[in-house]
C-alpha cells in the first residue's frame, strides 16, 4: 500500500513539474512575441501575463524580473542546441570547424526572431549587478554547461587528431569568440546577415588551420 | 593576398613579363621547373581566395598564347576544383537568402555539392513536385568581397593605370561583369533569354530557372544530364563525333553573336555538359556580354582589309575596335601586325573554304604563333586595350581552347552558308 501511494505521489509530482515547465514556456513564448512587437523595454509584465493567460501574480512566481526571463531563454536555447547537436549524425563526421560553425549558427538561428530582445539583454548584461552579467552566479551555471558542451566537441576533435590538444582553455577561447560573433551579428546590416556567416566561416577555418599547422609552438 | 602578391611580384610575374617583352628563351629546363612550382603556388593561393582572384585564375588559364603549358595545366584545375563551402555553411547561406532551410523547400537536398561554380557551388536536389534540379548557392558576402578586392586592386594598379597600360575602363568593365555575376536574378533572366534564343538548335539544352526557389544569391535550375568535357574525351569519341561537336559549338557561338547579339562570355569547359551522342548542355549564364559591335561587319573588314583604302577608313575601323579613347596615331601602328596575322590565317582573295583544324597541333603554323605573340606585345606596349573587347575575347578564347582540346575539324564556310552568307567569308580571329 505504502509503495503504491508513493508511486502515485511521484507521478503527481512529475505531472506538476511538467505543468510548471509548460507554463514557463507559455510565458516565454508570450514574452518573446511581445518583445518582437513592442521591444524589450516597452513590454510590461502585465502585458506578458495577459498574453500568457495567467494572473500577473503568478508570473512573478515563475520569473521575478524580465532578466530571469532572459536567463530562462538562454537556458532553453542551450538545451535546444545541445539536443540538436547530439541528434545530428551527419555533423558528427564533419570537421571540427564545421561543427563549431554549425553550433554558433544554430544559436544565431534561434536568436534571429528576437534580435531586439537579445540586443537589449546585451546592454543589460554590462551592468555588474545584473543577473545577466557574465559574473553573476546564475549565468555562470549556464556558462559552465555551455563550456562543458564545447569542451566535449573539442575533445572529440582532439581524439581524432583534427586539432592538437587545446584543453579547457580552448572552450573558454571559443566562448569569447562566440560572444564576439553574436556582437557582430547584432550589428550586421547585410542581407540575411551573410557577412556574419562569411566572417564565422573564415575565422573558424583560419583558426583550425593555424592550430593544425602550428600547434602551440608559435 | 599580401603573401601572394609579394611572392608573385617578386618572382613569377616579373620573370614572366620580362620573358614576354624581351623574348629570352634561355635555360628552358630551369624555366620549366620553376614554372611548375610557381603554377602550383598560384593555384593553391588563388584557389583559397575565391571570387575575383579565382576568376582571374580562370581567365588566365584560357590565355593559350600568353602562359606556358605547365601553368595552364595547373590553372585548368581551378575550373573544376574550387574549394567548397561545407554543408552547414551552404545550408545557412541558403536560409539567409530564401528565409527557409533547403530541407523545408525541397523533397531531397544533397548537402554535398556536385560542382563548384566560381562564385558558389551547386547541389543536387529534388523539388516537392519530384523534379530533378541543380541549386547554385553563392558564397556569403561575395559581392562586398569583390568590391573590396577592386578597391585594393585599384590602389595597387595606380602606376599601370597612370601609364595607361591598364586602363581604368578595363577594370571597370571587369568589375561590372563580376558584380553582374553575383546577381542570380539577372542570371535567371539570362537563362530565359538564351533558352528561347537557342531553342532553334535541337541539340542544345539550357536549364530552366525556378524563380520561386531562387533569389539573387540562390539559383534553382532544371538539372542538365550529361558529363564534363573530360568525361566526353575519356570515352574516346570518334573523329566524326568530335567534328560534329566542334561544329555545334561554333554554330551555337554564331547564333549568339549574330542572332542574339549576346554572348555566353564564360565559355570554359566546366560550363558545357556533354552527352555521349553529341548533345550539348550550356550552363552558368552569370556572365553574358551584350554585343555593341557587329560581328559580321567586323568580319567584312577583316576579309576585305578595307582599312587600306584611306585614312578615313582606317580611322573608322580602329575606332570600331578600340573606341574613341585611343588616339588614331597610336592605334594605326597595330594594322601591319593585324595584316600579318590575317595573311597567315587567311590570305586575301583566297577562294578556298575556311576551315578550322586543330587535329594536327604540330602542324599549327609556328609563324602564326609568333605573329600573335608580336601582336599581343604591341597591344600591351601601345595600350590598345578596349574594355568592350575584354569579355568578347574571353568568350572567343574559351571557345577555341575547347576546339583545340577536341581536335575538331570544322568547315566554317559551310557553317556560315547555313546562315545565308556567301562563300569565302573570313574568320576574324
Amino acid at each position: 500500500m505504502k509503495t503504491k501511494r508513493d508511486a502515485g505521489k511521484t507521478r503527481q509530482q512529475g505531472k506538476r513539474v511538467k505543468n510548471k515547465e509548460n507554463t514557463k514556456r507559455a510565458i516565454l513564448r508570450a514574452a518573446l512575441e511581445l518583445f518582437a512587437e513592442k521591444g524589450f523595454y516597452n513590454t510590461t509584465t502585465k502585458a506578458i501575463s495577459r498574453k500568457a493567460g495567467i494572473a500577473e501574480g503568478t508570473l512573478f512566481n515563475y520569473f521575478e524580473t524580465k532578466e530571469d526571463l532572459a536567463l530562462y531563454f538562454f537556458e532553453d536555447e542551450l538545451d535546444g542546441v545541445i539536443e540538436w547537436y547530439d541528434r545530428n549524425t551527419r555533423l558528427k563526421r564533419a570537421t571540427v570547424s564545421e561543427q563549431l560553425f554549425a553550433i554558433i549558427q544554430q544559436f544565431l538561428d534561434h536568436l534571429a526572431p528576437c534580435e531586439e530582445f537579445i540586443g537589449a539583454v546585451y546592454l543589460r548584461a554590462l551592468a555588474p549587478a545584473s543577473k545577466l552579467s557574465p559574473w553573476s552566479l546564475q549565468s555562470q551555471e549556464r556558462q559552465l554547461r555551455y563550456l562543458q558542451f564545447i569542451r566535449r566537441v573539442l575533445a572529440q576533435a582532439e581524439t581524432s587528431g583534427d586539432i592538437p590538444r587545446v584543453g579547457d582553455f580552448g572552450a573558454y577561447a571559443f566562448g569569447l569568440f562566440h560572444l564576439a560573433i553574436v556582437t557582430h551579428w547584432l550589428r550586421d546590416r547585410s542581407r540575411g546577415k551573410e557577412q556574419t556567416l562569411a566572417l564565422l566561416d573564415r575565422c573558424l577555418k583560419l583558426g583550425t588551420h593555424f592550430l593544425r599547422k602550428g600547434g602551440w609552438d608559435w | 593576398m599580401g603573401k601572394l602578391g609579394f611572392s608573385l611580384m617578386g618572382s613569377y610575374l616579373g620573370y614572366q613579363a620580362q620573358n614576354l617583352i624581351l623574348g629570352e628563351d634561355d635555360r628552358p629546363q630551369r624555366q620549366s621547373r620553376f614554372r611548375q612550382k610557381a603554377s602550383r603556388r598560384v593555384r593553391e593561393e588563388l584557389g583559397a581566395l575565391k571570387g575575383p582572384a579565382m576568376k582571374l585564375g580562370q581567365l588566365l588559364s584560357m590565355q593559350d598564347n600568353i602562359l606556358p603549358e605547365e601553368t595552364l595545366a595547373e590553372l585548368a584545375n581551378l575550373q573544376m576544383h574550387a574549394p567548397a563551402m561545407h554543408a552547414s555553411l551552404a545550408r545557412a547561406q541558403f536560409k539567409s537568402a530564401l528565409g527557409k532551410y533547403p530541407e523545408e523547400l525541397f523533397r531531397e537536398f544533397d548537402p554535398e555539392p556536385f560542382a563548384a561554380a566560381s562564385l558558389g557551388q551547386v547541389h543536387r536536389a529534388i523539388t516537392l513536385d519530384g523534379e530533378k534540379v541543380a541549386v547554385k548557392i553563392q558564397y556569403p558576402a561575395i559581392r562586398s568581397a569583390i568590391e573590396n578586392d577592386f578597391k585594393l586592386l585599384r590602389s595597387a594598379t595606380i602606376p599601370t593605370r597612370l601609364t595607361g597600360h591598364l586602363p581604368s575602363a578595363l577594370l571597370d568593365e571587369i568589375q561590372r561583369g563580376l558584380l553582374e555575376e553575383t546577381d542570380y536574378v539577372r542570371e535567371a533572366d539570362n537563362l530565359y533569354f538564351f533558352r528561347k534564343g537557342l531553342g532553334g538548335l535541337d541539340y542544345v539544352t539550357v536549364p530552366r530557372a525556378y524563380r520561386e526557389l531562387s533569389t539573387d544569391r540562390v539559383l534553382t535550375m532544371s538539372f542538365v544530364e550529361g558529363g564534363s568535357f573530360a568525361d566526353f574525351l575519356k570515352r574516346k569519341p570518334s573523329q566524326t563525333l568530335r567534328n560534329l561537336v566542334g561544329y555545334r559549338l561554333l554554330e551555337m557561338f554564331e547564333v549568339q553573336a549574330r542572332v542574339l547579339k549576346s554572348l555566353h562570355a564564360d565559355q570554359h569547359p566546366g560550363n558545357y555538359i556533354f552527352q555521349p551522342d553529341g548533345r550539348i548542355g550550356l550552363i552558368d549564364f552569370g556572365c553574358v556580354k551584350r554585343l555593341s559591335i557587329d560581328v559580321l561587319e567586323l568580319r567584312r573588314w577583316y576579309r576585305d582589309r578595307a582599312w587600306r583604302e584611306s585614312d578615313a577608313a582606317a580611322r573608322q575601323f580602329l575606332t570600331m575596335i578600340y573606341g574613341n579613347a585611343v588616339p588614331f596615331a597610336r592605334a594605326r601602328k597595330i594594322l601591319p601586325m593585324l595584316e600579318r596575322m590575317m595573311d597567315i590565317m587567311r590570305p586575301q582573295g583566297s577562294k578556298s573554304e575556311v576551315v578550322i583544324d586543330y587535329r594536327d597541333s604540330a602542324g599549327r603554323k609556328p609563324e602564326l604563333k609568333e605573329a600573335v605573340r608580336e601582336y599581343t606585345i604591341q597591344v600591351l606596349r601601345d595600350k590598345l586595350i578596349n574594355p568592350e573587347f575584354a569579355f568578347i575575347m574571353r568568350a572567343d578564347m574559351g571557345l577555341h581552347h575547347l576546339l583545340r582540346e577536341l581536335n575538331a575539324h570544322v568547315n566554317l564556310t559551310k557553317l556560315w552558308e547555313g546562315f545565308g552568307d556567301g562563300p569565302a567569308g573570313a574568320h576574324p580571329f
